[in-house]
């Protein structure tokens, strides 16, 4: 009896994406290794920093789960840090965050457009469009450098409520929302529809294309707010803010139990996963590796939980 | 609609039209285009591109991506840089393709990891090895080597051999083996391949394997010409061959490309630096540019399929 309690168990676990068993199994290496890693103060921190990736990675699992890719937030990060940072754009805060958040809808809506009318592949138009975008901000960096980033973003950066930093919890508003809609409302239904079979849910009458352009603009919108927070943090503009945030995000996604259109995963996984890398990163680094060290774990971590979840779901498919 | 459908070679008008036009128009302005050393310039150029690119084809074929092929080529360019004698370089850069192309092809194939994060996580691991293997930029490259990829052989410029020799492996692979003919069966419709008795496992590590040996090769020839290891060496080629790669119509959900259509798209992106060049245009709107030009030819391209 106990017996197969313990063996249910087991199975629904191992069942869980990657990423709640791969922090589970970080935490305890940290506890192990680097205790003072999982100070409330430390972890706090880990959980801001991993804001930004945990923003994007909302708007990738939402694209990826109605069989799209949004790799352009690299191009977007990089034209909101310019916007803000190498004073151009000379309007007071509550006029100039709002715009970058509505430049990231339009860079979605420009994505969704070419995708789904165009029917252009999603890899190529959104890496095409971060090409552009960073392109354009660093032939424009010649005549105007970058600077600071506007105090209010910084003073959010370091804002605390009750104790708790801002930026996690500004993380938890933003994911309650999406997690409600994509469970209760028609949209959801829809999106898990088109990502099970497209070709069904078009014959079968539903709005399967304005759902993946939806998908775009929202990505568009947390690939901005994310490149907010960022600079934030950074206090000054960067070309490369963002550089390897569309990646992150998509290995955030795949190891948080995101897949291509199966319409398994909600918004929880992809979250947890998002703090796993940066656990990641701030553990190796403690752990006194250089760069080379890192890199090398880092590659071999994501590939094994990847293969280990993908493994399993086959056995279990056949 | 009435347009021609391009076939399985996905190579249209515009494909084929477009390195034309950039060649007309680069040498009818530009008189320093036509030098013999330009071109000589130019073929050295895109020679690690254009052998890279091959190799990305072979697994867009087969509906796959490989965003390795930029640490293998900086891992082969460091072993190159760390390895006295050239054939020693020659063997373990191409032990080193085979290698990671099979796990990249077994994590896909048999495990069915996404080809994203499969060869994204190969990438990281090996630009760290790259970094183990050769901290700083640097080493000696074998001077057989470097006289191998900047030489001459009966007054035609090595590089250009070398490319001429890659399309043609390439070429006669895909039209003449049966290897090639699986490719296109796997990437046409794997299902239907496989009940026709495709080994479809077999085919897709065949084409990682294909594909990261010719990274390896492209990072030889590139440490080569510039005579001297990198461990960022090849960190741009990933997207750069993927770029390519879709600029010459090859579709990346598979079944549909040509061996043309890449020399096409790496001569267009060539092309197109080399006449930033010429031109004087900032280096830094290159891929701005690159970027316009991917939108526009992905956009002549209509599919059916709608997302990746």
């Amino acid at each position: 009896m106990s017996r197969t309690v313990l063996y249910r168990a087991a199975s629904f676990v191992l069942a869980l994406p990657p990423a709640y068993l791969g922090t589970a199994v970080l935490l305890a290496s940290a506890a192990a290794l680097r205790p003072n890693l999982l100070s409330p103060f430390l972890l706090l921190l880990i959980l801001r920093q991993a804001a930004p990736l945990g923003f994007a990675a909302i708007g990738q699992s939402l694209v990826m789960r109605c069989r799209s890719l949004d790799l352009s937030s690299g191009g977007v990060i990089a034209v909101v840090s310019y916007l803000l940072t190498s004073g151009v754009m000379p309007l007071p805060w509550p006029l100039a965050l709002p715009l970058c958040v509505l430049f990231g809808a339009l860079v979605g809506a420009f994505n969704g457009f070419l995708i789904v009318r165009v029917r252009a592949s999603a890899v190529i138009v959104t890496l095409a469009v971060s090409m552009i975008l960073s392109g354009t901000v660093i032939a424009l960096s010649q005549f105007h450098a970058v600077g600071d980033a506007p105090e209010i973003l910084r003073e959010m950066g370091r804002a605390r409520v009750a104790g708790v930093p801002l930026v996690p919890v500004l993380w938890i508003a933003a994911l309650v929302p999406t997690a409600l809609l994509l469970r209760r409302s028609a949209f959801g239904r829809v999106l898990d529809a088109v990502g099970a079979n497209p070709r069904a849910a078009g014959l079968s009458g539903l709005p399967h294309l304005r759902v993946v352009f939806i998908a775009h603009v929202v990505s568009g919108v947390m690939s901005a707010l994310s490149g907010l927070m960022l600079l934030g943090f950074v206090g000054v503009g960067n070309v490369k803010l963002g550089a390897d945030l569309a990646l992150n995000a998509l290995a955030a996604s795949i190891l948080g139990g995101i897949n291509f259109g199966s319409g398994r995963g909600g918004m929880l996984g992809p979250a947890v996963a998002a703090f796993m890398l940066v656990f990641l990163f701030n553990f190796l680094t403690s752990l006194g590796l250089g760069e080379p060290g890192k890199l090398m774990l880092q590659g071999t971590l994501i590939g094994a939980a990847a293969l280990a979840y993908c493994l399993r779901h086959k056995d279990a498919a056949h | 609609m009435t347009t021609k459908t391009p076939g399985r070679t996905g190579l249209t008008r515009y494909t084929v039209g477009l390195p034309i036009v950039l060649v007309l128009l680069l040498a009818a302005t530009q008189a320093d285009f036509r030098s013999p050393q330009n071109l000589l310039n130019f073929s050295g150029q895109i020679g690690a591109l254009l052998i890279v690119a091959l190799g990305q084809l072979f697994v867009t074929l087969v509906a796959g991506i490989d965003l390795s092929v930029g640490s293998v080529m900086s891992l082969a360019s460091a072993i190159a840089a760390t390895q006295a004698h050239p054939l020693a370089a020659v063997a373990l850069a191409t032990a080193l393709g085979v290698a990671v192309g099979a796990a990249n092809g077994l994590g896909v194939a048999l495990a069915g990891v996404h080809p994203l994060v499969m060869t994204l996580s190969t990438a990281t691991f090996l630009q760290g090895l790259a970094y183990v293997v050769l901290p700083i930029p640097g080493g000696a490259i074998a001077p057989a080597l470097g006289a191998a990829a900047t030489g001459q052989v009966a007054g035609i410029p090595a590089p250009l051999l070398w490319c001429a020799a890659a399309a043609l492996a390439a070429s006669l692979v895909l039209r003449r083996t049966r290897f090639g003919a699986h490719l296109f069966a796997v990437g046409g419709h794997p299902r239907s391949a496989y009940l026709n008795g495709v080994r479809v496992q077999a085919v897709v590590v065949g084409a990682y394997v294909w594909c990261s040996v010719a990274a390896a090769w492209a990072g030889l020839f590139l440490a080569a010409r510039v005579s001297a290891g990198d461990p960022a060496l090849g960190a741009s080629y990933a997207l750069e061959s993927v770029a390519a790669v879709a600029l010459g119509g090859v579709q990346l959900t598979g079944g549909v490309g040509s061996v043309a259509g890449v020399v096409a798209g790496v001569l267009s992106l060539g092309l197109m630096t080399n006449g930033l060049n010429l031109f004087g245009v900032s280096p830094f709107m290159r891929g701005v540019l690159t970027g316009a030009l991917l939108l526009a030819a992905v956009s002549l391209q209509r599919r059916r399929i709608v997302g990746m």
